[in-house]
């Protein structure tokens, strides 16, 4: 589940950053549900092709949330995450990456009027297009497999 | 985890003169449990360094230690025993002797040696070990050299060059061994390349070395997402006073009918830009040569204006 984890890497977004918002997302939408095991550090690095220690940076940040928990000699692990907690993350890529199209809009200069114009039509264009059933909270799994 | 923390590697005030060439004074420190590659032109004093740090040259000044032990202070068979090393050429003396014999002689010196583990990476590298090392092709010889460097479990590696010559199916295989060595997350590498895409699929952080000086040392990601290219349509005169303050610029020139500015902060360039209401055209990330060549150029102004401050 975690393979579907995708950068850009032509956003000065840090890729730690990019790296954390999908992880956790994964993880409290419940497709990484609990217990899960996470690759090694050195494996998502050579997977996702960034340093060691931008994973160790991303691990580090998801344990201090209570995310996931690594035991010694054994690997990384999904923790239990609390509903409370589960929505108050629930919407947090959905901002980022909603951030993200409207500075793509920004930079081509677009108007308010055509990006609320864009934004129903993709809305519209997903809706129709979306194979049933819906899955749910998976706010950026755009592209299922590839890699 | 304990790997990660400590340094591997320690120079401190190294330099060393010969006739035709000054390296350093070289200040370096290689963190353990990371992969560390030095990227620069030939003869940029990679090799050299890998010397020293073996206790194969004596440098003229400074200190050098390795994984915790300092060189030059006696005999280092202990240590030399956790090392690695896969030199720029193979060495010529043993041309006349078979593969498996200097096998032998390895399993000999090195404690940690892995009969299995050797056999397996002559079977993963498609290497006869019963060839004449003088014998074997390019890429077989490298093949061969680079199992025996691993087949001891060494603490450190130190790579000079290890891909040149080897096919891109031996490429690949090299690259998922080195990733497999770092899997326990407390050993080290420290590998000069001139590979684009060697560094991109294996370093963590990236030492620049030119004409025998660190120009410095950054983490991997943080470099490639920092370094950004803005194009703007119009003449160069009219945007070089726009972004002189750009944050980060590290270049701006004509691009034929655009300008291209860089940046080596691009998030704080983007804000400032976006501040200033400035929606650059178009914009790229850089490839690690790209970057380089810029850092070279920029060392180059820095010692003009350097030799110009003395001059006054």
């Amino acid at each position: 589940m975690w393979m579907s984890i995708q950068l850009n890497e032509y956003s000065a977004e840090p890729l730690y950053h990019q790296i954390e918002v999908q992880l956790r997302a994964l993880i409290v939408s419940g497709q990484l549900g609990e217990g899960a095991m996470l690759p090694s550090i050195r494996e998502m690095a050579q997977h996702l092709k960034c340093s060691a220690i931008t994973i160790r940076r991303v691990y580090q940040d998801l344990e201090a949330e209570g995310l996931i928990v690594t035991r010694q000699g054994t690997g990384t692990f999904v923790a239990k995450v609390d509903p409370e907690e589960r929505s108050r993350h629930r919407l947090e890529a959905v901002i980022s990456a909603m951030r993200e199209a409207v500075a793509a809009g920004m930079r081509v200069q677009c108007s308010d009027e055509e990006m609320r114009e864009l934004f129903e039509t993709v809305l519209r264009e997903a809706k129709e297009n979306r194979s049933p059933p819906a899955q749910t909270g998976s706010a950026d799994n755009g592209k299922e497999d590839e890699g | 985890m304990n790997g990660y923390g400590g340094y591997a590697i320690r120079m401190s005030g190294v330099s060393l003169k010969t006739s035709h060439f000054q390296l350093g004074p070289l200040h370096l420190e290689v963190p353990a449990g990371y992969v560390t590659a030095i990227v620069g032109p030939n003869s940029s004093g990679k090799s050299t360094m890998f010397r020293l740090m073996l206790d194969l040259m004596k440098p003229d000044e400074g200190s050098i230690e390795v994984l915790g032990r300092k060189i030059g202070s006696g005999k280092q068979v202990d240590l030399l025993k956790r090392v690695g090393y896969l030199p720029e050429e193979p060495y010529r003396h043993d041309n006349s002797i078979r593969g498996m014999d200097k096998a032998d002689f390895h399993k000999f010196w090195y404690p940690g040696w892995d009969v299995n583990y050797y056999r397996e990476l002559l079977r993963v590298f498609e290497v006869d070990h019963s060839i004449r090392l003088g014998k074997m092709s390019k890429g077989m010889r490298r093949k061969f050299d680079l199992a025996l460097a691993l087949a001891h479990h060494p603490d450190l590696l130190l790579l000079d060059e290890p891909s040149s010559g080897l096919d891109p199916i031996a490429w690949r295989a090299m690259i998922e061994l080195l990733h497999r060595y770092m899997e326990s997350g407390d050993r080290t590498i420290l590998i000069a390349t001139h590979i684009v895409e060697e560094v991109k699929r294996l370093a963590d952080f990236i030492v620049f070395m030119v004409n025998g000086r660190v120009l410095g040392m950054y983490e991997k990601d943080e470099l490639l997402t920092g370094w950004h290219q803005y194009h703007f349509p119009g003449a160069l005169e009219h945007w070089r006073g726009m972004l002189a303050d750009m944050p980060g610029l590290a270049g701006l020139e004509d691009a034929g009918g655009v300008v291209r500015a860089v940046t080596s902060s691009a998030r704080e360039a983007e804000a400032w830009l976006a501040a200033r209401e400035l929606a650059p055209a178009g914009r790229k990330s850089m490839e690690l040569d790209d970057i380089l060549a810029a850092l070279v150029e920029r060392e180059k102004l820095r010692r003009l204006q350097g030799m110009k401050g003395a001059v006054q």
